[in-house]
């Protein structure tokens, strides 16, 4: 290896020591358009989907204040949250299978840390210049211009973080209200918070904290590594193609000169948002981004190479084996998947659109009627899941002769509400005699599918 | 040179690294325990359960903190107690 020959000039290394901080350098390639595209589209949707509406109401909610959550034509309440938990199973394992395919896609292009720090990079570019300016500003003395393309990127920085932690409230409250409550200056306390609170950890985060949330907070970017194997897809230095490394003419056959095709421009190292050499192997630092590809490529372009000298490959073709896509691990994950996916659609569609909760009143067992009937005393309450009203029909058995009193033939129920309804069921005296089992039925009056049982008791005469 | 220039570079102490981490993991287990503990119990009616007049919205975020506060004490102990733990002889394994 010919690195020695690059470590002379030392003069340089003692400032960078203090400064110790990465400067990625910008670099134009296939990677690169693709990263700015899930860029965009990722946070074009998280800024949006908050302003979309959908039949008079905002479209995606996590209502807390109400305890709903919208989505878009759903409504999802408190009681539904096995399906929430569900989600989050599926997009774990999703991020599991898609690891095992095709390594570190999501920390690479889907990541918020990722994406966000690559937006702040960006207004980074558009205020202090390329890598070599930001470098050369950050070492030269306080000036006029120095403060301007300081305090510019500042001000862009706060505005953005502000605006996404209005942003990430809006999914949590009216995001039209919010903004009109802003006008006016009359946010509520909690509002402000998490509103500030989110801005600020955007900030620190894609601003400052930057590849060390990846290398030192990140848990995901720690086991990944226990879903990869030698069919995984990596980014890779290809060693043998590319050592001895070192620099030559572009007219030098360097073949016959004894070097390999890396000619150690130490781009790929400079473009690395995390700092690591791609050439020292595969480091868990390295968040596949694929920067290097596209630098590698435009040096090989430059040099009339063959492109690929740092590419997606697996440990397999790299060792000149063959790449099985389809392995037992691949198959595990996504069977598990389809099987919660499959789970979670049937239970979504066959979910019944409403809930009822029988609540026996606590403060009497039963009470006894002049005209010898025993009555005992329920709160009912009936949960519309669907956005349209419905009326339900109520009844009650399980002792016989048992009727139930105070509540007309039908209820209504406006879409989307609980109703609670105080309720009365009486039974012969000869017929109730301890505790008996009892059950309460409501059905929808435009579709009998609709029926929920929920089971109670009823207290009749004590021996 | 580029080697100088990024080795080492923004490399964390021990222990701006356990506090960053017990913060951070905390809060995600914070996180998760306020999603699990406010889907089965709405803070309004707790709250009335000792004559609190408290919003949901500041339920939501005192249980938050509570949880964050918990899982950080348990994380922090944690660590302390492995770092602070006496060396190991090397002989036994």
């Amino acid at each position: 290896m010919s690195r020695d020959k690059d470590t002379a000039p030392t003069q340089t290394a003692s400032l960078y020591e203090s400064a110790a901080k990465i400067y990625p350098r910008e670099q134009a390639g296939r990677f690169d358009k693709l990263s700015k595209l899930a860029t965009i589209v990722l946070l074009g949707l998280f800024y949006v989907v908050p302003w979309l509406n959908w039949d008079e109401r905002q479209a995606v909610l996590f209502d807390l204040p109400a305890r709903k959550f919208y989505l878009v034509g759903l409504t999802l309440w408190p009681q539904d949250f096995p399906y929430l938990a569900l989600l989050l199973i599926i997009a774990a394992l999703s991020l599991f299978f898609f690891t095992a395919l095709a390594g570190r896609l999501w920390c690479g292009f889907a990541c918020p840390q990722t994406v966000w720090t690559e937006a702040f990079i960006w207004m980074e570019q558009w205020t202090e210049g390329t890598r070599s300016q930001r470098m050369k500003l950050d070492k030269a003395p306080w000036s006029w211009n120095k403060l301007r393309r300081k305090g510019s990127k500042q001000f862009l920085w706060i505005t953005f973080s502000l605006w996404t932690g209005f942003t990430f409230v809006g999914y949590f409250t009216s995001i039209r209200q919010l903004g009109l409550d802003i006008l006016d200056l009359n946010v509520g306390g909690w509002t402000l918070f998490w509103g500030v609170f989110y801005g600020f950890a955007t900030y620190g985060n894609a601003g400052f904290m930057r590849e060390q949330v990846c290398k030192y907070m990140c848990p995901y970017a720690r086991f990944q590594s226990a879903m990869f194997d030698k069919d995984t897809l990596i980014i890779s230095y290809d060693e043998q193609r590319g050592e001895p490394r070192g620099s030559r003419q572009r007219s030098v056959d360097h073949r016959e000169a004894g070097l390999g095709d890396c000619i150690d421009c130490t781009l790929c190292v400079q473009v690395c948002p995390t700092g690591i050499d791609i050439r020292d192997g595969l480091q868990y630092d390295c968040i596949a981004c694929a920067a290097c590809i596209d630098a590698c490529d435009s040096v090989m372009d430059r040099m009339g190479y063959p492109r690929g000298l740092v590419r997606y490959t697996t440990e397999q073709s790299m060792a000149g084996k063959k790449t099985r896509i389809l392995r037992p691990r691949v198959f595990v994950y996504a069977t598990l998947l389809l099987v919660l996916i499959g789970g979670l659609v049937t239970s979504m569609v066959t979910r019944t659109p409403v809930i009822l909760d029988v609540i026996r009143d606590r403060n009497s067992l039963y009470r006894e009627l002049p005209d010898g009937m025993i009555e005992n005393i329920y709160t009912l309450k009936l949960i519309n899941q669907s956005n349209e009203p419905r009326s339900f029909r109520l009844s009650v058995a399980g002792v016989p002769g048992l009727i139930l009193d105070g509540v007309g033939d039908t209820v209504d129920v406006p879409g989307g509400e609980i109703l609670s309804l105080p309720v009365r069921t009486r039974a012969n005296r000869d017929q109730a005699h301890g505790i008996m089992d009892i059950t309460f039925t409501v059905e929808a009056t435009d579709d009998a599918s609709i029926t929920v049982i929920e089971d109670s008791r009823f207290v009749g005469l004590m021996p | 040179m580029i080697q100088e220039e990024y080795r080492g570079a923004r490399q964390w102490s021990r222990n701006r690294q356990a506090v960053a981490t017990v913060v951070w993991i905390s809060f995600l287990s914070a996180a998760i325990a306020t999603m699990l503990f406010f889907a089965a119990f709405d803070p309004v009616e707790l709250a009335a359960m000792f004559d609190i007049d408290i919003g949901r919205q500041g339920g939501y975020a005192v249980g938050f903190f509570f949880f964050w506060l918990l899982s950080g004490l348990s994380s922090g102990l944690t660590a302390w107690l492995i770092r602070t733990a006496p060396k190991r002889d090397p002989q036994e394994r």
